[in-house]
């Protein structure tokens, strides 16, 4: 399952889901709202670009790292300390194949789909900052 | 001649989002952008440096595909197009 979505997921199902007779590992990476010294975070996304990016990059990774399942769910809307965020559950013949399958998929994400966090505080909010550097200027 | 400008994160908040609006033919991206942008002091200083040029983190869309912010000044908008401007993404 490849989504965007306010609602929160049974991890519990997804790994039951994932497992395949040749399965012989699953990895789960759970991104969790952290409390720094946050209300509330709240999440927004370009969704129609975002999912297509999930979908390309869960695709990418089946490829590169012999990925038997995949499932990217990553939460919008507002979230309290502790709630989900991002769940990524790979399954793999191996440990080493589900490990930089998750790995690779998370790191991808950070990079580039189109998804902002917005740390809302007692005294307002501030947006995480992302990483610079990919808004394409040439250099002369 | 329409165009939907989209704008995400601190930009929509300043500048809104989901903007139609009527262009003239021939009007580029940075045209259009700058704009729109100038309704908010804020929000044009967010997107655009002192000489009027894309901060290099500005990120653009063109109907869900990435143009390079030095491209815009040279490139038309068409109709229909569904525009989209936004900062570095933080997701995950």
């Amino acid at each position: 399952m490849i989504s965007i979505q306010t609602e929160d997921v049974d991890i519990g199902v997804l790994i039951r889901e994932a497992k395949k007779p040749e399965t012989g590992a699953v990895v789960v990476f759970d991104g969790v709202v952290r409390d720094d010294n946050i209300t509330e975070m709240e999440l927004e996304a370009y969704e129609d670009v975002a999912k297509q990016e999930l979908e390309r990059i869960a695709g990418d990774a089946t490829v590169k790292f012999r990925l038997q399942h995949v499932d990217i769910i990553h939460r919008i809307g507002r979230l309290l300390v502790g709630e989900n965020i991002l769940i990524i559950v790979v399954a793999a013949g191996h440990r080493n194949e589900a490990y930089d399958g998750s790995r690779f998929i998370i790191e991808a994400i950070k990079a580039g789909v189109p998804i902002w966090k917005k740390e809302l505080t007692k005294d307002g909010g501030r947006w995480v900052p992302g990483e610079h550097g990919h808004g394409t200027k040439k250099t002369p | 001649m329409t165009v939907k400008i989209r704008f995400f994160a601190q930009f929509r908040e300043l500048l809104g989002t989901d903007i139609i609006t009527d262009v003239s033919s021939g009007m580029t991206f940075v045209a259009l952008i700058q704009t729109i942008a100038k309704k908010n002091p804020a929000g044009y200083t967010a997107i655009f440096d002192e000489n009027g040029a894309f901060r290099e983190f500005v990120i653009l869309m063109k109907n869900g595909k990435r143009i390079d912010i030095t491209d815009a000044a040279k490139t038309p908008v068409v109709d229909g197009d569904d525009i989209a401007v936004f900062p570095p993404v933080a997701g995950g």
